[in-house]
C-alpha cells in the first residue's frame, strides 16, 4: 500500500507541481511577509502624505494658445468712471422701498442696453436641495423635479450678452457677479462696477472670438442657487407647454411684467431666455471687505461638488496675471489652526534640515523647502483636502462644474475700504484689467481646456501636486489591504492535516467556498449600511424637531436595526476554525474596493478614509485571542484597536476633528446631524461613503474584535 | 448595488445549501420573479436601459422600438443604422413596445416577456443540471467511485445553477434594463437543454434561433454534436477503456465511447429544416421594404465589422476607434479568428465534457464579442453553476468574486467620470473593460484547469482502485 502511494506520488508530482512563475513567486513572498509589508507600506503611505508639500511643483501654463498677458490692456478711465456712475445710481436708490429691487434691475438693464448688448431677465425659483443618492451616477438633469412651489419667492437675474463680432456664436465666456438687488452693499456695488467696466470695454473691442455673458446673479436666495438655476435653464430647455403655462400663471400679476413694460422704452429687452454658445470658462467675481490686510488680495476658490477641480490652466492664468501684471496678492484658503501646531513646525524643520544635508551631499538634489513654506503648504493642503472631502462646492463656480464648464471664484478684497475716489478707481482698474486679461486669454482658446490637469492638489496658488504624485501615497496606504486579505484567506483555508480523511475517496469538499458565509455576513452589514444612510430622508420629514432629536432618533433606529439583524442572522453553531480570518479577509477586500472606488470619485475622501480605515481593518483581531496571549505586543494591539475603533466611529471622529480644529467648546449632538444634512443636501459622495463603506466596515471591525473564537 | 446583489445571490445559494429541499428552489425562484417585478415598477429612476453596460446596439429596446416604428411607417427597419437585430424579434416584441397600459410604466409588456424568458431559462437550466448530474453519477457508479460524500451537497447543482442565474445581479440588470439578451440567453440554454436531453429537434431549433439572434452561438454546434454523439459530460473515455482492460466484461461503459452518428445526422437534418424555416419567416417579414441580403448585412455584417464604436464593456471599440483605417480589415480578421482559433484545441481537449466545452465557448465569445453586455456574463455564470461538483476545488474563486464585484462597481463610475464630469477620459473607462476581460480570462483558465484536474483526480482514484 505504501509502495503504491509512493509510486503514485512519483508519477504524479513532477508534471503537476511545476515551479511557479516568477510573478506568482513574488506574490507568494509578499503574501507570506504580509505583516512586514503592510507596516512598511502604511508608514510609507503616511510619510508620503506629509511629504506632498515638498514634492509640489511650480505651476506652468500648459496650453500655448492662452498667451496670458501678451496683449496690453485696453481698459481706460472712461470705462471706470461710467462704471462708477452705475454703482452710484444703484446705491443711491432707497433700499427701504419695496420696489428698490425692481428699480435697480431697471437701472442696470438700462445701462446694459445703452452699451448696445442684448439684455434679458431670468426668473427662477430657488430650489431646495434634495436628497438624491443616485444623483452621482446620472446626468445632471435627471431626478430634477420641476414642480412649481409657491409663487411667492423667486429671484430675477439680469443677463447681458455681447455677441462676438467675428465669431459664429458657438462659444461663450461667462462672467458672474452676485448682487443682492434688495440690499445696499458697498462691496457688491464695487464688484458690479468692476464687472461693468470690463463688460463695457468688451462690448467695444474687435478681437472677441467668443460671446461674453455677464450674469448679475440675484443673490437674495444665496449665490449658488441663482447661478445653478440659470445654468440649468441654459442647458436644459423646457419644452413642455404645461410647465411654461404654470410659470406664466405664477408670474402673472407679479412685478416681472411690470418690470418689463415699465422699464422700457427700449425694445431690446427680450422676454425669452437668451443663450450664447457652449461655455469655455466662467469667472465668478466677488469683492469682500476683510479687515487688517497689508495689500489688496485675491482669493481663489476652485472646489466644486465632490472635490472636482477646474482645469489647472485657468487657475494658472489668473495667478500669472494677478501676480505679474496687476501686483495682487493671490491666496488660497488654508487651515489657520495647522499653523499653530508645534509638531508641524518641528517636522518642517526636520525636512528642511534633511534637504540641506542632501543638498550639501549632492547639489543636484534640490528638494529642500523652508520651514514656513512647508507649514503654509501643509495648511493649504489640509484645507483643500478637507474642502474636497466634504464635497460641497465652495462658491457659485461649483454649479458650472456640473455642466463640465471650468469655473473659479475670484474674491478680491481691498486693503481698506476706499473713501478716496482716486484710490478706488485704481483698485477697480487693477481688478478689471485682471478680468480683461483672463477673458482675453480664454478668448484665444481653440478647444475646451484640456491640456493641463484636472486632478491635482494645490499647496499654494503657484504650486501643485499632480495626480501621479499624490496617488503614490494613497496606493502605498491601501496596498497592504489585498495582501493581508490574501494571506488571511490562505491561512483560513489551509488544508487541515488532521482531518484529511481517507485519500482514496472522491471527496467533494466545498472548502474553497467557505468564504461565502463570511461574504454573507459582510453583505448583511452593508445592507444595514444602506438602511442607515436612507433613514435621514425619512427622519427629516418629521416636523418640528431639533437636529439633536433627529440624531437621537437616527442613532436609536440604526442600533435597533443592527440588533434585529444580529438576532436574525446569529448562527446557532459554534464558530468554526478560521471563521474570523475569513470574515476579516472579506471585510478587507470590501474596504479595498470601496476605497479604490472612492479614490476615483473623490480622492480626498478616500485619502482621509484610508487613514482611518486601513489601520482599523489591518489591526482588527479578536480581543479574546489577545487577552489569552497576554504579552506586551497583544496589549499594545488591544490598546490600538480600542482607540482606533473609538475614533473611527463617525460621530466621534467628527467631534474629535472639531475639537482639534476649533478647541473643545460647546459640543452639541445636533451638530453632527446638521453636518451630515449639509452633505446629503449637496449630493456629496462622501455621505454615501460614510453610510455604505465606512460605517459597515467599522461595525465589521467591531464584530471581529468581539468575535468569540 | 451590484456588490450587494452578488453577495446576496451568493448568500442565498449558501442558505440553500443549508436548508435543502425542492421547495427551496421554487420559493427562491418566485422571490426572484417578484424582485424583478418590483424593480420594473420602480419609478424610472434607475434609468438602466440607457446604460452602455446593458444596452448595446444589438440589444437595446429603444433601437428595437425605432426599428418597429420605421417598419410601421413603410420603411426598411434597418434604415439609418438604428436597428441591428432580427426581424423576427421585431415582429414579436415590436407591437409590445408601442402598447401602453394606462398607469403602468412604458414597455411593461416587454419587461414581462423578459422576466418570463429569465424564468424559463432558469427552469431549463435546472433540468439540464439534473440531467448532467445523473450522467455524472452514472459514470462514477460505473467506475465504482460513487460514495456517500458526493451526494451530501443538499441542493443539486442544477438548482444552484438556476438560482445563480436568477439572482445574478447581471441577469437582473439585463432583464430590468430592457435589453433583449434574456431572449438570446434563453435560446442558448434551450440548445444545451435539447442536447443534454437528447432531443435533437429542440437542440437544433435553439441553436438556429440563438445563431440567428446573435451569431456568436454558431460555434455551439460543436458541443451540441459532441453531446448528441457521445452523450453528456463524463470522465475521459480513456478511463473506461483502462477499466475495461483491467476488468473485462463491463459492456455498459463500452457503449459510452461509441459516437452515435445517427443522432448527429438527425440533428443536422433538423438544423437545416429549422434554418430554412427561420429564413423563410425572415424573408416574409422583411420582404416588403427590405431584403434578406440587407438583413444579413445589417445584422451579421454589423457584428463582424464593428461599425458602432460607442463605448461598451468589451475591448474592441477602443481598439477600432484608434486603429488606422487601412489596418482595420486586418485587425478585424485577427480579432474574430481569435475565437475561431480556440475552437479546435478546446474541442479536442474537452471532447468528453461537451457541456463544459459549451460553457468555455460562451465565456470566450462573450469576452471577444464586438458588442458585449451584462447579459453575457449572466449566461456563462449561470452555466458555471452546472459544474459545481467538478469545480468545487476551483482556485481563486474569492479573487474572481472580488474582481467581478470591483469591476462592476468601478466601471459605471469611470463612465460617469468620463462622460458626465469630464475629468476622466476614455482610458479610465477602457481600463476597467480590460480588467474585466482579464478576470474573464482568469475565470476561463481556472475553470478549465480545475476541470482537467478533476479528471486527473478521477483517473488517479480509479487507477488506485484497480490496483487494490
Amino acid at each position: 500500500m505504501a509502495e503504491v502511494e509512493k509510486k503514485e506520488v512519483a508519477a504524479a508530482t513532477p508534471p503537476w507541481k511545476p515551479k511557479p512563475r516568477p510573478i506568482v513567486r513574488l506574490g507568494i513572498v509578499l503574501i507570506s511577509h504580509s505583516l512586514l509589508v503592510s507596516v512598511v507600506c502604511c508608514t510609507a503611505g503616511v510619510v508620503a502624505l506629509f511629504l506632498l508639500p515638498m514634492l509640489a511643483k511650480n505651476t506652468y501654463i500648459s496650453e500655448n494658445a492662452l498667451m496670458p498677458g501678451s496683449a496690453s490692456s485696453m481698459l481706460s478711465n472712461d470705462d471706470i468712471s461710467e462704471a462708477e456712475r452705475l454703482a452710484k445710481d444703484l446705491t443711491s436708490l432707497n433700499s427701504g422701498a419695496a420696489d428698490a429691487g425692481i428699480e435697480r434691475r431697471r437701472v442696470l438693464a438700462k445701462y446694459l442696453s445703452d452699451l448696445g448688448v442684448e439684455v434679458g431677465y431670468h426668473k427662477f425659483e430657488p430650489h431646495q436641495n434634495q436628497f438624491h443618492p443616485l444623483h452621482f451616477f446620472s446626468s445632471p438633469d435627471s431626478g430634477l423635479s420641476r414642480e412649481n412651489g409657491s409663487c411667492s419667492s423667486y429671484g430675477i437675474n439680469v443677463v447681458g450678452i455681447i455677441r462676438a463680432p467675428q465669431a459664429d456664436g458657438k462659444e461663450a465666456i461667462v462672467l458672474v457677479t452676485p448682487f443682492n438687488f434688495r440690499k445696499n452693499s458697498s462691496s457688491e456695488a464695487l464688484s458690479i462696477s468692476i464687472g461693468y467696466a470690463v463688460f463695457s470695454l468688451l462690448s467695444r473691442v474687435t478681437w472677441l472670438a467668443k460671446d461674453i455673458i455677464w450674469l448679475v446673479a440675484d443673490s437674495q436666495y444665496g449665490e449658488y442657487a441663482s447661478v445653478a438655476s440659470w445654468l440649468r435653464d441654459y442647458h436644459i430647455p423646457v419644452f413642455s407647454a404645461s410647465s411654461s403655462d404654470n410659470a406664466d400663471s405664477c408670474f402673472e400679476g407679479n412685478n416681472i411684467n411690470l418690470l418689463r413694460e415699465e422699464s422700457l422704452d427700449q425694445t431690446e429687452i427680450s422676454s425669452g431666455f437668451r443663450r450664447a454658445g457652449t461655455m469655455a470658462a466662467a469667472l465668478v467675481l466677488k469683492v469682500t471687505d476683510v479687515k487688517g490686510q497689508l495689500e489688496d488680495t485675491l482669493s481663489v476658490y476652485a472646489e466644486a461638488s465632490n472635490g472636482q477641480m477646474p482645469n489647472l490652466d485657468l487657475i494658472n492664468v489668473v495667478n500669472y496675471l494677478a501676480v505679474h501684471r496687476q501686483g495682487l496678492r493671490v491666496k488660497v484658503e488654508k487651515f489657520i489652526s495647522v499653523l499653530r501646531w508645534e509638531w508641524i513646525w518641528v517636522l518642517g524643520d526636520t525636512l528642511n534640515f534633511i534637504g540641506k544635508v542632501a543638498g550639501s551631499l549632492n547639489p543636484e538634489w534640490k528638494f529642500g523647502i523652508s520651514t514656513p513654506d512647508y507649514v503654509e503648504g501643509t495648511a493649504t493642503l489640509a484645507n483643500l483636502l478637507y474642502r474636497q472631502a466634504l464635497g460641497i462646492p465652495t462658491g457659485p463656480h461649483g454649479a458650472f462644474r456640473d455642466f463640465q464648464v471650468d469655473a473659479i471664484t475670484l474674491e478680491i478684497s481691498p486693503k481698506v475700504v476706499y473713501t478716496n475716489q482716486g484710490r478706488r478707481n485704481e483698485f477697480i482698474l487693477r481688478s478689471a484689467r485682471l478680468i480683461e486679461g483672463v477673458v482675453r486669454s480664454v478668448n484665444n482658446l481653440l478647444e475646451k481646456f484640456h491640456q493641463s490637469f484636472f486632478l491635482y492638489l494645490l499647496t499654494s496658488p503657484a504650486k501643485f501636486v499632480s495626480v501621479g504624485v499624490y496617488m503614490i501615497g494613497f496606493a502605498l496606504l491601501v496596498a497592504p489591504l489585498p495582501l493581508v486579505a490574501a494571506s488571511l484567506y490562505v491561512d483560513a483555508n489551509k488544508p487541515d492535516p488532521s482531518s484529511q480523511g481517507p485519500k482514496h475517496k472522491l471527496q467533494i469538499n466545498f472548502k474553497p467556498w467557505k468564504w461565502l458565509s463570511a461574504a454573507k455576513q459582510v453583505f448583511t452589514v452593508h445592507a444595514w449600511g444602506v438602511f442607515v444612510s436612507l433613514l435621514p430622508y425619512f427622519i427629516s420629514q418629521i416636523p418640528n424637531s431639533t437636529p439633536a432629536a433627529h440624531s437621537i432618533i437616527w442613532f436609536s433606529l440604526s442600533t435597533f436595526g443592527l440588533l434585529v439583524l444580529y438576532l436574525i442572522t446569529k448562527s446557532p453553531f459554534k464558530p468554526q476554525k478560521g471563521e474570523w480570518e475569513n470574515l476579516k479577509s472579506v471585510t478587507i477586500s470590501v474596504v479595498f474596493i470601496g476605497l479604490l472606488l472612492m479614490s476615483v470619485v473623490n480622492f480626498a475622501t478616500a485619502q482621509i478614509g484610508a487613514l482611518v480605515l486601513v489601520p482599523a481593518c489591518l489591526l482588527a483581531q479578536p480581543l479574546k485571542l489577545d487577552i489569552r496571549d497576554a504579552s506586551l505586543k497583544s496589549f499594545l494591539r488591544i490598546a490600538c484597536n480600542v482607540f482606533i475603533s473609538f475614533v473611527a466611529f463617525p460621530p466621534v471622529g467628527f467631534f474629535v476633528l472639531k475639537g482639534v480644529n476649533e478647541g473643545s467648546g460647546n459640543m452639541d449632538v445636533g451638530e453632527f446631524w446638521t453636518w451630515l444634512e449639509s452633505l446629503w443636501a449637496w449630493n456629496s459622495a462622501t455621505y454615501i461613503y460614510i453610510g455604505m463603506v465606512h460605517l459597515p466596515c467599522w461595525v465589521l471591525c467591531l464584530h471581529i474584535l468581539l468575535h468569540s473564537c | 448595488m451590484a456588490t450587494a446583489n452578488t453577495e446576496e445571490e451568493k448568500s442565498k445559494s449558501e442558505q440553500q445549501k443549508n436548508h435543502g429541499g425542492g421547495g427551496g428552489f421554487t420559493r427562491w425562484a418566485v422571490l426572484a420573479v417578484i424582485f424583478r417585478l418590483t424593480l420594473i415598477y420602480f419609478p424610472g429612476n434607475l434609468n438602466l436601459s440607457s446604460r452602455p453596460e446593458v444596452s448595446t446596439p444589438l440589444t437595446s429596446i429603444r433601437r428595437l422600438a425605432e426599428g418597429y416604428w420605421l417598419k410601421q411607417s413603410s420603411m426598411s427597419p434597418y434604415a439609418g443604422s438604428m436597428y441591428h437585430g432580427s426581424p423576427l424579434l421585431l415582429s414579436v416584441l415590436g407591437p409590445l413596445t408601442v402598447k401602453r397600459i394606462e398607469g403602468q410604466p412604458s414597455h411593461i409588456l416587454c419587461s414581462l416577456v423578459f422576466v418570463l424568458a429569465d424564468l424559463i431559462s432558469a427552469i431549463l437550466l435546472r433540468a439540464t443540471g439534473r440531467k448532467l448530474q445523473m450522467a455524472y453519477r452514472k459514470s462514477l457508479k460505473s467506475l465504482n467511485l460513487l460514495n456517500k460524500s458526493t451526494d451530501s451537497g443538499g441542493l443539486s447543482s442544477g438548482d444552484i445553477a438556476a438560482l445563480v442565474y436568477l439572482w445574478n445581479p447581471f441577469t437582473i440588470v439585463a432583464c430590468v434594463g430592457l435589453s433583449t439578451s434574456p431572449v438570446e440567453n434563453l435560446f442558448n440554454i434551450l440548445t444545451l437543454y435539447g442536447a443534454a436531453t437528447g432531443i435533437a429537434p429542440l437542440a437544433a431549433f435553439g441553436w438556429v434561433m440563438a445563431t440567428h439572434l446573435s451569431l456568436y452561438p454558431a460555434i455551439l454546434i460543436i458541443p451540441v454534436i459532441l453531446v448528441l454523439g457521445y452523450g453528456p459530460d463524463a470522465p475521459p473515455s480513456k478511463l473506461f477503456r483502462s477499466k475495461e482492460n483491467g476488468k473485462v466484461g463491463d459492456d455498459k461503459s463500452s457503449q459510452e465511447i461509441i459516437f452515435s452518428w445517427g443522432r448527429v445526422l438527425h440533428l443536422l437534418v433538423w438544423t437545416s429544416v429549422w434554418s430554412v424555416y427561420v429564413l423563410v419567416l425572415c424573408s416574409i417579414s422583411v420582404k416588403q421594404h427590405s431584403s434578406l441580403q440587407e438583413m444579413f448585412q445589417r445584422t451579421y455584417g454589423f457584428i463582424l465589422t464593428v461599425e458602432d464604436l460607442s463605448p461598451n464593456i468589451g475591448v474592441l471599440w477602443y481598439f477600432f476607434a484608434e486603429v488606422f483605417d487601412f489596418f482595420r480589415d486586418f485587425f478585424l480578421i485577427v480579432f474574430h479568428s481569435n475565437i475561431l482559433f480556440m475552437i479546435l484545441p478546446l474541442a479536442i481537449r474537452l471532447k468528453h465534457r461537451p457541456c463544459f466545452l459549451a460553457f468555455v465557448y460562451i465565456a470566450i465569445s462573450s469576452m471577444l464579442k464586438s458588442y458585449p453586455s451584462v447579459g453575457d456574463p449572466a449566461l456563462y455564470l449561470g452555466l458555471l453553476g452546472l459544474f459545481l461538483d467538478e469545480l468545487a476545488d476551483m482556485q481563486f474563486c474569492f479573487f474572481l468574486f472580488c474582481g467581478y464585484v470591483g469591476v462592476s462597481v468601478l466601471s459605471p463610475v469611470m463612465h460617469n467620470l468620463w462622460i458626465w464630469r469630464g475629468t476622466g477620459n476614455a482610458n479610465f473607462y477602457y481600463a476597467t473593460a480590460m480588467a474585466y476581460a482579464c478576470f474573464q480570462i482568469v475565470l476561463v483558465v481556472e475553470s478549465v484547469s480545475s476541470m482537467l484536474n478533476h479528471d486527473r483526480k478521477l483517473m488517479k482514484l480509479s487507477a488506485s482502485k484497480l490496483q487494490k
